[in-house]
């Protein structure tokens, strides 16, 4: 026996959650091509099917792109601080969140507490919900098979989805919180979600983290960072990359201190006060951008810093990626 | 007591040191009262005005904005009045697309004698800003009509003909030493080649979108010494560009064109140029488009139809969604200055977080450093993760050049640039 629920039940529920104030998102279509995980307007804006995943990740409702950590103003020589609101976060609900999204939250658990509680952040965790749709599907970019993840995995997730066909999905609900939303709201069934194998594995992550530990001065990284382009597509849409720069946001901005991302891809991610930067070069950004996902931070907190959603070779616009440079350590 | 009874709009005046602001002297010693709700700021020159600056002066509050300098043929520094309307014209359309107020920017010759004039017009100026009441329109969000996005006709992977003249081609460079690099498309993205055996891994298909002229600018390619370069013929129009930027010089770079059959990227459906003419080779045969040619629709002429404050709430929807990964500056050939504007820090000119007023900012940086620059490959907005159409203020800017000025970027490399030119006959209408 298993609980499951309509998607028109869910849009009914969603459509609930916002009338009592909640913030509720998921994938919307934004316009031909483009779906991203955006706040509903109403039930109906949620996209269930007909997309392999959004374009973005979840962690902006848990690490905005641009947060005001305080106020301040200036009267003469005397800089007076405001604190910003310590109210509770809006209770938010992420629903239709993919697996490779879910499990990046306990990831990004890990750095906003080790040292430091980022209470900013572990506000807007406590306030949410992640209900994830295990995926049907796969595209050629898609790798959680090789970072130790499946298209089922319940990493991070409140409650699970998992489409049963007809419009109905089945619901298991793994934390409290996720018993909380769905309590009473579903229906018995004796249908099983289940979802087809996800990609093959198409790396050997052990393997890469050996390679980036041993090669640091290699020229691989040279000959594979050469079309790299050094925006921050990658890690602006990877669930995991959770860099980020303060800046003191001027009048025009409202006087503020503001925390917003930043990328290791950038040149001026490293550029010291002097104008020394000790990654002068694309390919030293490459190889940190590598070697912190599957070495720096698994040493320190064990998990890989990848669920290989794949975001990063979607929306490269070159085409470049974790997946490929994992490809081609592992096969070269 | 209603609430326009009591608004005193504030005026930003940017005004030039040796004409307008001796004018404003003059109407203070002659004893001539004007509102007090002008703040002056005084500059070298017009020329020397950042288009930032009237951005900015919306941004902390301003309700209207004064530029002022020299009559035509009187500028302190020769021809830096000219220059600065060149510029407004240009500034003028990008801010006319964001749905910017144009009743509330204004631009006047003010000579040192002309203190009455000065008086005139901002006693003017005042009563039009009070009676327009706040800017309260500035990056509001709001409704709109929705601006059809532009139609891909990406279709499934095509070999084209002439795959194997380019691999026997660049083998050919690369064995002869002619080149010690070719920057080209491989299976699943650009690819750089430097040994004659991997010409191989070089393709020629309809999914060689990206415009492989962006890899010109980058330090770790310029260090592998003399490129060849795989261009569509949209593509090699930026070389044009960067020549007469001083940029490149021509002789250092082997372009590899390709005679193109369209690679189902919006542009194609409209595209010109089928036949490579600025490249040293020319290969293969040009066909029709992609199949099926639809255009895409007007989305310039959708987006002009809305009124202004439409306008703005459509790219304030836009820019909501930029994250400010930088994917288009970086893919544009054009885009080369080693420290772009909006990583300066000290002091920080454009605010770096993606914040509205920032991304507002850095956009129409991005765009009018573009004027008259851009040659339309459409880069940044098939990069965008956000999927912003961002080609559609460049293609803004675009129209403006061609209006006002008869000129098109990338196509005649002997034709003076839109910036960094004028002539004496450039519009005034808009001057005061």
């Amino acid at each position: 026996m298993s609980e499951s629920i309509s998607q028109a039940g869910l849009r009914t529920l969603a459509a609930e959650w916002l009338a009592a104030g909640k913030t509720v998102a998921g994938p919307v279509r934004i316009k031909p091509g483009l779906v991203q995980y955006r706040a509903l307007r109403s039930g109906d804006d949620l996209l269930f099917e007909g997309v392999q995943r959004p374009s973005n990740s979840i962690k902006e409702f848990l690490f905005p792109k641009a947060e005001k950590l305080y106020g301040y103003r200036v009267q003469g020589n005397s800089i007076e601080l405001i604190e910003s609101d310590t109210q509770e976060r809006v209770e938010t609900i992420l629903i239709a969140a993919r697996p490779c999204d879910a499990a990046a939250l306990p990831i990004l658990d890990h750095v906003f507490n080790w040292d430091f509680k980022d209470e900013m952040y572990n506000r807007r965790r406590a306030a949410t919900t992640v209900v994830t749709l295990a995926c049907s599907t796969h595209d050629e970019s898609c790798f959680c098979t090789s970072v130790g993840l499946g298209p089922a995995s319940e990493r991070g997730s409140d409650a699970m989805l998992f489409d049963l066909g007809g419009g109905r999905c089945e619901v298991r609900c793994l934390t409290d919180k996720g018993r909380a939303l769905f309590s009473g709201k579903t229906e018995k069934s004796d249908q099983i979600g289940n979802v087809p194998p996800g990609p093959e594995k198409k790396f050997d992550s052990k393997k890469i983290r050996t390679f980036v530990t041993d090669h640091f001065e290699d020229p691989f990284w040279q000959e594979h960072s050469l079309t790299c382009m050094g925006c921050g597509t990658c890690a602006f849409t990877c669930p995991t990359c959770h860099c980020f720069d303060i800046l003191d946001a001027g009048p025009a901005a409202g006087n503020a201190r503001v925390r917003s991302w930043d990328s290791c891809q950038f040149a001026t991610f490293t550029v010291h006060a002097s104008g020394h930067n000790p990654r002068s070069a694309q390919h030293a950004r490459q190889r940190q951008r590598i070697l912190h996902k599957f070495a720096i931070y698994p040493e320190k907190f064990g998990d890989i810093l990848c669920t290989g959603c794949g975001n990063c070779t979607r929306n490269c616009p070159i085409g470049l990626g974790v997946l490929s440079v994992a490809i081609e350590i592992d096969h070269g | 007591m209603s609430e326009t009874s009591t608004f005193e709009p504030k005026i930003v005046a940017y005004v030039c040191n040796w004409c307008t602001y001796l004018g404003a002297d003059l109407a203070g010693t002659t004893r001539l009262e004007y509102p007090p709700n002008v703040r002056i700021v005084r500059l070298p020159c017009t020329g020397r005005i950042d288009f930032n600056l009237i951005v900015k002066a919306f941004e902390i509050g301003a309700d209207a904005v004064l530029v002022s300098g020299c009559h035509p043929g009187d500028c302190h520094y020769t021809a830096g009045n000219y220059h600065a309307r060149r510029r407004w014209i240009l500034f003028r359309e990008l801010l006319d697309t964001l749905g910017f107020d144009l009743r509330r920017i204004h631009f006047t010759w003010i000579s040192a004698a002309e203190g009455r004039k000065w008086q005139q017009v901002v006693t003017n100026i005042t009563e039009e800003t009070r009676a327009l009441g706040p800017y309260t329109d500035l990056y509001a969000a709001g409704t709109f009509k929705d601006v059809p996005s532009p139609v891909n006709n990406r279709n499934g992977l095509r070999s084209f003909a002439a795959q194997n003249d380019l691999r026997e081609h660049c083998r050919k460079l690369l064995a002869e030493n002619a080149v010690k690099v070719v920057i080209g498309y491989g299976v699943s993205g650009p690819i750089v080649v430097t040994k004659p055996e991997d010409a191989d891994r070089l393709v020629w298909n309809n999914h060689c979108y990206a415009n492989l002229t962006a890899y010109l600018k980058r330090k770790e390619i310029k260090a592998l010494g003399k490129p060849a370069i795989v261009v569509k013929p949209c593509d090699e129009k930026s070389l044009v560009v960067l020549e007469k930027e001083s940029q490149l010089e021509r002789q250092d770079i082997y372009a590899v064109g390709m005679a193109c059959e369209g690679v189902g990227e919006p542009k194609c459906a409209t595209c010109q140029a089928r036949t490579p003419r600025f490249a040293d080779v020319s290969l293969g045969q040009p066909a029709g488009p992609e199949p099926p040619p639809s255009p895409s629709p007007n989305r310039f002429a959708t987006l002009m139809a809305m009124p202004p404050a439409q306008r703005m709430a459509f790219w304030t929807s836009e820019f909501e969604r930029c994250v400010k990964c930088y994917a288009c500056r970086q893919v544009c050939p054009m885009c080369y200055c080693e420290r772009c504007i909006v990583d300066r820090n000290r002091p920080i000119e454009i605010d770096p977080a993606p914040s509205t007023k920032g991304n507002f900012a850095w956009q129409i940086a991005r765009a009018f450093h573009l004027a008259g620059r851009c040659i339309g490959c459409g880069e940044c907005s098939r990069a965008c993760p956000a999927g912003i159409d961002l080609a559609l203020l460049n293609v803004s800017l675009h129209i403006a050049a061609q209006k006002n000025f008869v000129f098109e970027a990338g196509i005649d490399p002997k034709a003076d640039e839109v910036i960094g030119s004028y002539a004496l006959q450039d519009k005034e209408d808009f001057i005061r």
